[in-house]
């Protein structure tokens, strides 16, 4: 990432184009884009650069106000749309959730602090195909207002101390490469000098072709910081959106004390084309959706999205109650 | 860009890469067992993850290197038309990762030092392999070789291809004979997910540098064991005693570190991947 931004106060980011732009001691950003009655407050819109701002309720379903649900085709008005979590109130198709835009809908209201850590990027083939890959990184953060492909941030998650690491499908594909990395290995990190419980919301194609072998490296720097969180016995609890593959699923994402996964979500290591010119296999009938593979013993549950807080609370609070007994617990 | 607009020396590149990788795939290069037979003494074959079956792509037990003994888990390919199909290819499927993560338990329980031999173009795509928790089986497989506490040795032998090889490659030390590749994903599949083509492998080739030069660079491989010119499928033998020299020498490095050191270093390490 290589370069700071200037820290910017909550009250003048309002209305900057959904970019988050708060330094680790930046006050927190006011989440308001819940199902729970949120009613929309101007701060909610910070790091939603992909979607219009959620407008009045009762916008005409067609126009700029309105989301088309990419399971059904239809309109959807845009507060209707954020208030259901981006969860489609017609066909209940779970709709893609920017980085940013799922960490605010996880934490508690007013606790999300983005860190804005400078990372390196990194080229280490001087890869170049037709673009080159720097541009395309740069591309990626100016269209999606995520640093890279993983965002972490502080949190509490029903008032329990979260880091939050959250996957930007739309940087490159949540590809997995060198700087994605390190920002998810100090995320780790963090909950691990704060004593915060991890939680990741993986999205991801896999590895970052671009980085080469440097991106297979990051499946290792992932797994040094998510033993790191395991050895200082912080829960880990791990979401799988659609989609979540490769290297991603083969490393930090199924290492998780708790795997969850939403409705569909398409989930395994190689992708179904991959397999199907590999092997000549047919293909069984939702295969590598959440469901097969909840089926299959792989995964701990099926969460759909309007109670994924509650989940992911009530797990946080079962796996953090023995720590009272030995007095770490603050 | 279009191929038309791209110069000719650019497709001499890319045979050039290509050329490289099918060098690295030579069928006659030394395969795991032919190193186990040629470099070890005493070795016992184990079998089975104890949860669902033994996958023939990946092979191990105990052994001696020398006079130490170790644990030995390596990835066969096979060397003929039937022992190929019998062993996939190399491609494990996700018993093959538990077994060998039982392995490496074992030799944690007892103090023998893991010697990996990698040689895999990729974890098998499958519809088996999938249900069966593949992408479960090598983020296990990573985080017992970062926490494993007895010194560790990997030698990609042809291929390392995607996290179907770091997941038996995550050791203290990496060593590579010279011609082979150590790849985030085979060429194909690459140029598949880059130019969605799998024919520009050729490209995708040039693009990677898959070489194992390129991982040695970046400090994701320790050593390249030289191989006798024109490469180790025309001198077995040789290759094999090469490899073993160097293995024996990093092990005893290793043995003579304290296993708590060893472990600080190993995870300050793989935190600090490519950086």
């Amino acid at each position: 990432m290589g370069r700071h931004r200037p820290g910017v106060g909550a009250g003048s980011t309002r209305g900057d184009a959904g970019r988050v732009t708060f330094g680790p001691s930046s006050p927190p950003v006011t989440a308001g884009l819940r199902a729970r009655g949120g009613n929309g407050g101007g701060d909610a819109q910070r790091g939603m650069a992909q979607l219009p701002a959620p407008g009045p309720r009762l916008r005409p379903l067609a126009g700029p106000g309105a989301a088309e649900c990419p399971g059904c085709g239809r309109r959807v008005a845009s507060a209707r749309w954020e208030a259901a979590l981006r969860v489609c109130p017609l066909c209940g198709h779970h709709a893609r959730v920017p980085a940013w835009a799922r960490a605010v809908q996880l934490a508690d209201d007013g606790t999300l602090e983005p860190l804005h850590w400078e990372v390196a990027d990194r080229d280490p083939l001087g890869f170049d195909d037709g673009v080159p890959y720097p541009a395309r990184v740069r591309a990626a953060r100016s269209a999606t207002g995520a640093d890279e492909a993983v965002v972490v941030g502080r949190a509490e998650l029903e008032g329990l101390p979260v880091v939050l690491a959250s996957m930007e499908f739309g940087f490159l594909g949540g590809s997995l490469g060198s700087a994605a990395g390190e920002v998810f290995a100090r995320g780790c990190e963090l909950a691990v000098a704060e004593r915060r419980a991890l939680v990741s919301v993986c999205i991801s194609g896999g590895a970052r072709m671009q980085e080469g072998i440097a991106a297979l490296a990051q499946m290792a720097r992932c797994t040094a910081g998510t033993t790191q969180v395991a050895a200082a016995g912080l829960p880990y609890l791990s979401l799988l959106a659609d989609p979540c593959f490769g290297g991603v699923t083969a490393s930090f994402a199924t290492q998780a004390d708790v795997i969850l996964a939403e409705p569909r979500a398409r989930i395994g290591f190689a992708g179904g084309r991959v397999i199907e010119q590999a092997t000549h296999q047919s293909l069984p009938e939702g295969f590598q959706t959440a469901e097969f593979l909840v089926d299959r013993g792989m995964i701990d549950c099926v969460v759909p999205r309007p109670e994924l807080r509650a989940t992911l609370g009530r797990l946080l609070r079962a796996l953090s109650a023995s720590r009272r007994h030995d007095g770490t617990q603050a | 860009m279009t191929a038309a607009a791209q110069p000719l020396d650019t497709t001499q590149r890319e045979r050039a890469a290509f050329a490289a990788v099918e060098l690295a795939r030579h069928p006659d290069r030394p395969r795991a067992l032919a190193v186990i037979a040629g470099a070890f003494s005493d070795f016992t074959e184990l079998h089975g993850d104890r949860l669902f079956g033994d996958d023939p792509a990946v092979v191990g037990g105990p052994a001696r290197l020398g006079e130490r003994w170790v644990m030995v888990v390596a990835q066969e390919k096979g060397v003929d038309a039937d022992t190929r199909a019998m062993r996939n290819f190399g491609m494990p499927h996700p018993e093959g990762y538990r077994k060998a993560m039982r392995l490496m338990r074992l030799a944690e329980r007892f103090h023998l030092p893991l010697v990996c031999l990698v040689d895999t173009p990729a974890a098998h795509p499958g519809v088996g392999a999938e249900e069966r928790g593949q992408a479960w089986a090598i983020a296990a497989s990573l985080a017992v070789m970062l926490e494993l506490r007895v010194p560790t040795v990997a030698a990609v032998l042809s291929e390392g291809g995607s996290g179907g090889a770091l997941a038996l490659a995550m050791a203290d030390r990496v060593l590579a004979l010279e011609n082979a590749i150590y790849t985030v994903a085979p060429p194909e599949t690459c140029a598949a997910i880059l130019y969605r083509d799998a024919a520009q492998k050729g490209r995708a080739a040039a693009a990677m540098r898959p070489g194992v030069d390129t991982a040695h660079l970046l400090g994701l491989v320790d050593e390249l064991v030289p191989e006798p010119a024109p490469g180790a499928h025309a001198h077995r033998a040789v290759a094999i005693a090469g490899l073993r020299g160097a293995l024996e020498r990093h092990l005893d490095a290793l043995q003579r570190v304290p296993i708590d050191d060893l472990l600080s270093t190993r995870r300050q390490r793989y935190r600090n991947a490519d950086a």
